[in-house]
């Protein structure tokens, strides 16, 4: 591997994940498919969908999942607009199963006051919270 | 003249109120200290977004325009030369609870300006905090609609607050051509003060953005306006979110400021109690003495 590095930012609206780490290598999760990213890479700026972003730095794996949003990549630096992100290793299932099951509870009561768009969005993420987490086992 | 059982009966109510007060003081306190943190966590995304955005001008200029004459989505957001000049939006952030002192006041006062200067036009209004729903309810000026309010949510902003009034703001804009949109809120600026803002949310001003770019050499995946579509909106909600969080710690401070002033009157008011209180406890000895003083003289005689 390059001694060349990519800084990497991963962003949440409500938080800063990672900041200005130096990694060596960053695989996004694109709407069109997973896509990596080597230090040197041509300025781009991709869409994300739900997957896992991991990163690779000294030979050891990270592993996040993120859901939704954007990347910016520039030639030396990555910065990640995530909907919302988790490292894999901090995934609760049982906790995601409860929240996927009050949800559809919720959604399936008619009278319920609740945004119907936001509460299947939020079970969409769940789910793929929990993907991420099977296939990081 | 009161009694003495009345005076000591209205301490003691002025002094359990004052503990309210005190209590009351210390939440605020505490919740401060977390929405600060909070602003603190979402500013990066804000900056590093605006960086992004500043990165990607050329694009959003050059970006094509449809060949009828129309002008295109993000021509709409940025330049918005094809709006109804007769229509415009006006977003009010409140608090939802009063003993703030001046801070739901100062907001409403400079909402009815707004609305007054703008008499003619529609306005259409989006309402976050109880007080300024409630207020902008009440209203009778024709042209004015309702269109998204929002109440009960501090002090527990997340983004999705942000998203849900940015969704709401951005669909209206659009479907009926607002010429543009108005916020007007608070800026915490410092646990002492807070500053009545208003400023223009849509169409997005570009001179926010300062420097200059030379040319673009970017791709987009999938394509530019894709990504646009989702980036831009993506960015004015990061705004909103940002202004929310403000708004929040703002009235916290303001909750706290006005409880800490409450709870000084308070404490004055039961030092004037206490010495009418001792008062009038040694004006009834003296008299009692008196009575028996002159009991004992009667007896002499």
């Amino acid at each position: 591997m390059s001694d060349k590095k990519l800084m990497l930012n991963l962003i949440t609206p409500e938080k800063q994940l990672i900041k200005d780490k130096p990694v060596d290598m960053v695989i996004l999760p694109a709407l069109l498919g997973e896509m990596g990213i080597l230090p040197g890479h041509v300025k781009t700026v991709v869409q994300l969908g739900m997957g896992s972003l991991r990163y690779k730095v000294d030979g050891k794996d990270e592993e996040f999942a993120a859901l939704g949003g954007f990347a910016e990549v520039l030639h030396d630096e990555v910065n990640v607009f995530a909907e919302s992100a988790a490292l894999a290793g901090e995934i609760d299932e049982e906790k995601e199963k409860q929240r996927i099951k009050a949800l559809k509870e919720s959604l399936s009561n008619k009278d319920a006051d609740i945004d119907f768009e936001l509460a299947e969005l939020e079970i969409k993420q769940a789910i793929a919270r929990m993907k991420v987490k099977k296939k990081h086992l | 003249m009161e009694s003495l059982r009345d005076i000591r009966q209205n301490i003691k109510a002025i002094k359990s109120t004052q503990q309210i007060m005190q209590t009351m003081k210390m939440i605020s306190n505490a919740r401060i200290r977390k929405a600060q943190e909070a602003m603190q966590n979402a500013r990066p995304f804000a900056q590093k977004m605006m960086r992004m955005v500043d990165d990607l001008k050329q694009d959003i200029l050059s970006m094509p325009q449809p060949e009828d004459g129309s002008e295109s989505w993000a021509g709409r957001i940025f330049i918005n030369k094809t709006a109804d000049p007769n229509k415009i939006g006006l977003i009010v952030i409140t608090g939802d609870k009063g003993l703030t002192g001046s801070f739901n006041a100062v907001i409403l006062r400079s909402a009815i300006a707004f609305l007054r200067e703008h008499q003619e036009k529609e306005v259409f209004l989006f309402a976050i905090g109880k007080k300024g729903r409630d207020f902008l309810n009440r209203l009778k000026m024709k042209n004015l609609h309702m269109v998204y309010e929002s109440v009960g949510v501090f002090p527990k902003i997340s983004y999705v607050h942000a998203d849900l009034l940015g969704d709401a703001v951005l669909k209206t804009f659009l479907e009926e051509k607002l010429a543009s949109v108005t916020l007007i809120y608070n800026d915490f600026k410092s646990l002492a003060s807070q500053t009545l803002r208003q400023t223009q949310w849509l169409p997005f001003d570009f001179e926010q953005i300062v420097q200059e770019k030379e040319e673009s050499d970017f791709e987009f995946e999938p394509g530019m306006l894709d990504i646009f579509k989702l980036l831009v909106p993506r960015l004015l909600k990061a705004n909103l979110y940002r202004i929310l969080l403000e708004s929040q710690a703002a009235n916290l401070a303001a909750t706290m400021n006005a409880m800490d002033a409450a709870s000084k009157n308070a404490g004055e008011l039961v030092t004037a109690l206490g010495v009418k209180l001792n008062k009038v406890r040694q004006a009834s000895i003296t008299n009692e003495i008196l009575d028996i003083v002159n009991g004992a003289e009667a007896l002499n005689s």
